[in-house]
């Protein structure tokens, strides 16, 4: 195989990676490609047929995102890490059932859960991700989306058995970790399509940051979101507020709080350990 | 009957010992002689009452070495009791309707989410049995008259800042000595020999188990908070009285307070026992068992468990390994035991 890699080939497999995403048709694009490639070469060497380890192959380890779900790392207590090495063991294990992507506050996702109370046992939702907490196998992450002029919000559990399909429609990342205040916003925000097609992503490089500024609705909100404590940057805030205002919510700033040594926790060599452990585990 | 002979004077005070024990630590004050060999002299050692800790007058040598030593003495004796049957075994008989058997010592771990394979989700506490061995047994006459007892210890500890009568039950059990020791009154049948080690296979998935601690202490707190109490109205004039206890009892005709009256005090930091929780699951590779709800004590605590005594749950309770879990080998038993409602996470898309 790597005797027969040409530039062609290359291109092709860079495709390759790309409708690999889509996992309609993938077989079939896959061979009718190669043998294309073959017959314009020459005389027909025999190349087997491509397989997905190939991309494993030919696309550096490095250069894949390294994303470590944010519910593995432990919080900062004085718990024994045995406990937290065992509920480790039993996310993996869920894990290697289910295929939990990768998505953060602001990706939109589709939900497919069971229903006992539903006719064809399956309930499916679509919504943008608004919160993930949660550590452990209790991790959640609410969806939120705006149906017949309602808001609605869902709380999922990530690691619940009743869990049968999460599909990251749409991944990117927004200016903040937690979009509560899209419930203030105005509705056009939240609202997203129920038919609404994947969107292609890419698996390598950085998660594209949507710096999209929403507009609110007229003020009371259900939490001053304007406040240094939320620290939001992802509102339009000179539509809403007067600069007086801005002063005025200035006045609960608390400038000391980056240099608190005691609420300093840095997880990044316990992240990589984490990251480790977790891959190995899914392979096996 | 001891008999001194050395002469007596009102200021030393005098240590007593039997014939036949060796002092290990030699220190340099001279607190405690070295007794040469098992001689069967009855002596008499004076001692000063001293407020030293243990390596204070020892070289920074030494007591690496003592620190060394009894780790490697432990772990010794730990092996050596993995395996109980090796020297004497005490018989061991059926479980019969009404027996009682021992409980464990446990660490409280933490807790996490379960589900049913039904979809419902509950929480459940993870305690885990670390170095759990029974330490003394008590016949019916020694303890009260009616029951045996044993004593089973919890978590290994250093012995270098326990006073010495403490260390000498684990001594004469040829056990590490441990954190905590609780009393389990036991039936004769279900009576076990002194250094056995209990794991957490001693219960099964789908018992029920009584759990006793020590609450988390609270501090001096007011009656709202202690005892429930309703308080008074935050406004509509209320002066000076939001969340005080109001009125002591009735008036003129007892003329005083009755004893136990509720009152702000210490609250927390006593035993307290949570009845009836279901066991899900248990793990014997690491001694985890997974029961349901929460359970009295913070992170890390010693936790006392033991089959309950509810009535509705005793049906539940039958047919246990009796009188404990023996890791002799005979048993084969899977690393993780479930129980027969719960979900397990390698389980593919069930429901």
């Amino acid at each position: 195989m790597a005797a027969a890699c040409t530039s062609r080939t290359r291109q092709m497999m860079g495709l390759l990676r790309i409708l690999r995403n889509f996992s309609q048709n993938e077989r079939l694009l896959s061979t009718s490609v190669l043998r294309h490639n073959v017959a314009s070469d020459g005389p027909p060497k025999f190349t087997p047929p491509s397989k997905p380890v190939i991309i494993d192959k030919t696309q550096k380890e490095a250069s894949l995102r390294r994303f470590l779900s944010p519910e593995f790392i432990p919080p900062r207590q004085r718990t024994n890490p045995v406990k937290f090495s065992i509920e480790r063991k039993d996310m993996i294990q869920r894990r290697k059932v289910l295929n939990i992507p990768e998505f953060y506050a602001g990706s939109i996702l589709a939900v497919t859960m069971t229903d006992p109370h539903v006719n064809g046992n399956m309930n499916r939702f679509i919504g943008i991700c608004i919160q993930r907490s949660g550590k452990g196998l209790g991790a959640t992450f609410i969806l939120r989306n705006v149906v017949d002029g309602q808001g609605v919000e869902i709380c999922y559990e990530l690691y619940s058995p009743r869990m049968r399909k999460i599909e990251v429609l749409k991944l990117e990342k927004r200016l903040d970790d937690n979009l509560m205040y899209l419930r203030d916003a105005l509705p056009e925000y939240s609202t997203f399509n129920f038919d609404m097609q994947p969107v292609h992503y890419e698996i390598t490089g950085d998660v594209p940051v949507n710096l999209l500024k929403v507009k609110m609705r007229p003020k009371p909100w259900s939490k001053r979101w304007e406040r240094p404590k939320f620290n939001i940057k992802g509102i339009h805030f000179d539509l809403c507020l007067t600069p007086e205002m801005m002063e005025h919510a200035q006045k609960w700033a608390e400038p000391w709080r980056p240099y608190d040594m005691l609420k300093e926790y840095d997880t990044s060599s316990l992240e990589e350990h984490i990251f480790k452990e977790v891959q190995e585990n899914l392979r096996k | 009957m001891y008999i001194c002979n050395a002469p007596q004077t009102p200021e030393c005070e005098h240590h007593w010992q039997r014939a036949g024990q060796h002092v290990r630590l030699d220190e340099a004050d001279g607190r405690k002689g070295k007794e040469t060999g098992r001689a069967p002299v009855i002596q008499c050692i004076r001692t000063h009452r001293t407020n030293t800790w243990w390596d204070e007058h020892l070289t920074e040598d030494n007591a690496s070495f003592l620190k060394k030593v009894v780790t490697e003495e432990y772990k010794q004796q730990t092996t050596d009791k993995l395996n109980p049957l090796k020297d004497e075994p005490w018989p061991r008989h059926e479980w019969v309707e009404g027996s009682r058997r021992v409980g464990l010592v446990a660490v409280k771990l933490g807790m996490m989410p379960v589900w049913t394979k039904s979809g419902e989700r509950h929480v459940v506490t993870m305690l885990q049995v670390q170095d759990c061995h029974v330490v003394k047994h008590l016949s019916k006459e020694e303890y009260e008259g009616h029951t045996a007892a044993l004593i089973v210890g919890g978590k290994n500890v250093s012995p270098f800042h326990r006073p010495e009568g403490y260390l000498e039950v684990f001594r004469n059990a040829g056990v590490p000595p441990k954190q905590k020791l609780t009393t389990f009154c036991v039936s004769d049948n279900a009576i076990i020999k002194p250094g056995t080690p209990l794991y957490a296979a001693h219960f099964r998935p789908g018992q029920y188990v009584d759990v006793t601690a020590k609450t988390i202490g609270k501090g001096f707190q007011g009656v709202m908070k202690r005892w429930g109490f309703k308080g008074q109205p935050a406004s509509h004039g209320q002066t000076k009285t939001h969340r005080r206890p109001g009125s002591l009892g009735p008036g003129g005709d007892p003329a005083k307070v009755f004893k136990g009256k509720k009152m702000p005090g210490r609250m927390g930091n006593i035993y307290d026992t949570t009845h009836g929780l279901k066991v899900w699951r248990v793990n014997t590779k690491y001694n985890i068992l997974y029961v349901n709800g929460s359970v009295p004590g913070h992170r890390n605590c010693l936790v006392k468990v033991r089959d309950s005594i509810l009535p509705t749950r005793l049906e539940n309770n039958k047919n246990p390994p009796f009188p404990t879990f023996f890791a002799d080998g005979d048993e084969e038993i899977p690393e993780d035991l479930y129980d027969q409602d719960m979900f397990q996470f390698g389980e593919p898309m069930a429901e």
